[in-house]
């Protein structure tokens, strides 16, 4: 690696690879819509683990099939979500491959301005809905990511690639731009998939085809991303099994799935993941499936991949012990949203939801009498857009307000701005009543009011 | 166990299940209810001349003998003589007139629904839930409810409707080849092979084939087949549809399209092998049956075959016939067997595999 590349890297080290801002994935059946993603936010930084927990039915797989666009009919992404691929040279390459389908974002922001655009009545969304508190706050980016260009008339149907500092002209030169995902489609959307973001399903067992052999598979992920046909593919997956721990790689990438165990299988899985040199890795219940040692050779085999090959990763877990394992940052989901944030040391720590404090009290060995303490009650269908608190009526903590105001996501404390909450009794530094009026106030910005 | 070890044993396993039928047959010979020398004799017949029928037809040596004497001549294919149908005649030249034509109709019976029902299926599966899904179905399921023997009476009814241009706007006399009648036999001479004399043997071979006679020979065969094969296209179509949406919801579905991959692929390479899995048994099954649906078929499409000449053996009480047959039946069964696990063990390589 050269000095000016060792530079690039550190610079853009903090800056995400992914930004989700308020997506949102709903399912329209006959009888109701589900919301089961509802605004969530959030970023994912290379060589960072963000884990996301909930119980089942909170949407954290939907969150990640949203990301790999893998949301099947009924379920659609709806507009005003947005989730910007943001890695550098994958901005550059697609500016030159898809130039069609690139926009110069800096150009346009000379000729629109934010604010005057939310006066007009297409935007059907507020600052809030993008995550801040007044309109000039909100920049073109945002609006024309959320998908409301179309309808402006500011970008065509096709286009996904906005480049915010450089010119479309000269790929090789842009300095920042982004990729929308819930934009993509047709061949674009398959480079990313697989190519750029790789997924690890929950079950080894039947996530790879029983009539194919597991080399078969990865080498059908290495000639469509790497154009490695042949006798190197066959090299290069025997290295990639030999690099997941599986012994005598040789011989087994012309073996079929089922003359695997359970835990060779998702190793398999996983450098079939691997195989493109992917930026950002979701791992979708990767251990669940599997037996408790066998689960921690996993993890300890991700935690290494992603210091070789400095991945992003978003692992998705209902277990609390594997998160604090592998995970830097936490999103702890409730009935599609997002009810807390933080580092993992904050939140097991100190845990300021009262849905967070319920899940960590349900580990068990964790409790303080004899029996296993749990949340009481199950997870709620999100079928109606929030008003109230989608917790209250399981929360030991609840007060007459958590009824009537929805809470929205704000910081713990003043001064971690990092932990943030949807709860009623945050910030803590308020009193309740004011902390309430805080909530209120936000949710009519939300609403349509506050647009200066 | 690997999947050809596997497949050899399946093989082996055949063997049991020949010389079971065999054992059957003679006992149904030897001791059904049918007297051999009064067949051959009449009923009436007594005396010298009856005991030396008796003992040229091997009926006074020990039953073992006999039994050993039947399975030799059954396993060189020496299967006997016709008692009543065709008094006196070979079983082999029979089977050799009246096995082709069955066959033919066997043969577009097996593949006019494999390549109908199937693809049919597929689509409907493909789109669930759709217009097209929904005439695919139903249609189906209307096509298996209609009994054969009346949908063959229709098809002709129709298709003589036809003759001389009628209110369907087309002849089917004289739609494409020329045919001058809408049933019987066809002559099946389309190939014509000669033979040349290498000093020793005798190598027959294939040295043209006439189209035009082909072409008869398919339109001649076309309505009974695809009569015969309704209910197989129903079943194909139905399970096809099934196999296809239990394929397509399939996890490692989703991570073939989570690796990028075009849908195209996706559905040729990863769906579509899958989903020929539980057809497999169908198609194979299917053909079983076609054996015994064709003698309704034939008898009304006036086909001189297999299937007409079983019905009139066993209606005749001709045993060495029905026997003979019925030993024909078994192989095609058996070999229709082997091919299924032939098919299993190229498409699953899970076959044969057991910790």
């Amino acid at each position: 690696m050269s000095l000016h590349e060792h530079a690039e890297r550190t610079t853009t080290r903090d800056a995400p690879i992914i930004e989700v801002r308020n997506l949102q994935t709903a399912f329209f059946t006959e009888k109701e819509t589900i919301r089961a993603v509802d605004g969530i936010s959030f970023d994912i930084r290379p060589g960072e683990t963000v884990g996301i927990v909930g119980e089942s039915g909170s949407g954290k797989s939907v969150t990640a099939r949203s990301l790999m666009r893998l949301v099947d009919a009924p379920g659609r992404i709806l507009e005003g979500s947005s989730v910007r691929f943001t890695h550098l040279e994958t901005v550059r390459e697609y500016a030159s491959t898809f130039a069609g389908r690139t926009v110069d974002l800096s150009a346009l922001e000379e000729t629109y301005d934010p604010v005057d655009l939310f006066e007009r009545n297409e935007i059907d969304a507020t600052p809030a809905a993008f995550g801040y508190e007044h309109a000039h706050e909100v920049s073109l980016a945002d609006i024309v990511a959320a998908g409301y260009g179309d309808e402006l008339g500011i970008v065509d149907e096709g286009d996904c690639i906005f480049i915010t500092d450089g010119t479309p002209d000269s790929p090789d030169a842009i300095a920042d731009g982004f990729i929308e995902i819930t934009r993509l489609s047709g061949e674009a959307q398959r480079r990313i998939r697989g190519g750029r973001i790789a997924m690890v399903f929950q079950d080894p067992l039947t996530s790879l085809n029983p009539v194919y052999t597991v080399g078969n598979q990865i080498k059908e992920a290495l000639r469509l991303h790497q154009g490695i046909k042949g006798d190197a593919a066959t090299r290069e997956a025997t290295a990639l099994l030999e690099a997941v721990g599986i012994p005598d790689a040789r011989r087994r990438v012309n073996e079929y799935p089922h003359q695997f165990s359970g835990g060779m299988r998702q190793r398999a899985v996983i450098a079939m993941a691997l195989a493109c040199d992917p930026e950002l890795l979701i791992c979708d219940e990767p251990t669940t499936a599997l037996d408790v040692t066998i689960q921690a050779q996993i993890l300890d085999l991700l935690a290494e991949l992603q210091e070789t090959r400095d991945l992003a990763m978003m692992f998705i877990t209902h277990d609390m012990g594997v998160i604090a394992e592998i995970a830097d940052r936490v999103n702890v989901m409730y009935a599609g949203e997002v009810v807390e944030t933080a580092d993992v040391n904050t939140l097991f720590a100190d845990p300021s939801h009262p849905y967070t404090r319920g899940l960590l009290r349900s580990i068990p060995g964790q409790q303080t009498g004899d029996r296993l303490e749990t949340i009481e009650g199950n997870v709620p269908t999100p079928n109606e857009p929030a008003t109230s608190c989608r917790f209250a009526p399981r929360c030991p903590e609840a007060i007459d307000e958590c009824e009537t105001v929805h809470p929205v996501s704000v910081p713990v404390d003043e001064d971690e701005p990092d932990h943030t909450a949807a709860c009623l009794h945050c910030p803590t530094q308020l009193s309740t009543d004011q902390a309430v009026e805080m909530h209120r106030r936000r949710n009519a910005t939300r609403n349509g009011g506050d647009l200066e | 166990m690997s999947r050809w070890r596997y497949f050899f044993k399946r093989l082996l396993l055949s063997v049991p299940v020949l010389f079971l039928t065999m054992t059957f047959i003679f006992v149904l010979l030897r001791m059904g209810p049918v007297d051999p020398v009064a067949a051959r004799l009449g009923p009436q017949a007594t005396g010298a001349e009856a005991e030396r029928m008796r003992e040229r037809l091997g009926l006074n040596d020990p039953l073992w003998e006999q039994y050993l004497d039947f399975v030799t001549s059954f396993l060189t294919f020496d299967l006997g003589q016709s008692w009543v149908v065709f008094s006196g005649t070979d079983v082999t030249t029979i089977v050799a007139i009246t096995g082709p034509p069955t066959l033919w109709l066997g043969f577009w019976a097996i593949l006019l629904p494999l390549f109908i029902g199937i693809p049919l299926g597929f689509y409907a599966g493909l789109r669930p839930n759709s217009g097209g899904d929904y005439l695919a179905s139903v249609s189906g399921i209307l096509w298996q409810a209609m009994p054969n023997f009346w949908l063959c009476i229709m098809i002709l009814a129709v298709l003589r409707q036809t003759h001389g241009g009628g209110w369907l706007g087309f002849d089917w006399y004289t739609f494409g080849p020329e045919i001058r009648s809408i049933t019987g036999t066809p002559d099946l001479a389309f190939l014509s092979i000669n033979s040349i004399e290498t000093g020793l043997i005798t190598v027959p071979l294939l040295t043209g084939v006439d189209w035009g006679a082909l072409a008869v020979d398919i339109k001649l065969i076309l309505p009974p087949a695809l009569v015969l094969g309704s209910a197989s296209m129903a079943a194909e179509l139905r399970i096809g549809r099934t196999a296809i949406l239990e394929t397509i919801n399939s996890n490692y579905v989703v991570t073939a399209k989570a690796k990028g991959l075009k849908d195209r692929v996706i559905i040729w390479k990863h769906v579509f092998r899958n989903a020929m899995i539980p057809l497999v048994p169908v198609i194979t099954n299917e053909a079983f049956l076609l054996i015994g649906g064709s003698v309704i078929v034939e008898s009304i499409f006036n086909i001189n075959g297999l299937g007409n000449a079983f019905f009139q053996a066993m209606t005749q009480g001709d045993l060495p016939l029905a026997g003979a047959l019925l030993f024909i039946f078994t192989l095609i069964i058996i070999f229709l067997n082997i091919l299924q696990d032939l098919l299993y063990t190229l498409i699953d390589p899970r076959v044969g595999y057991d910790r």
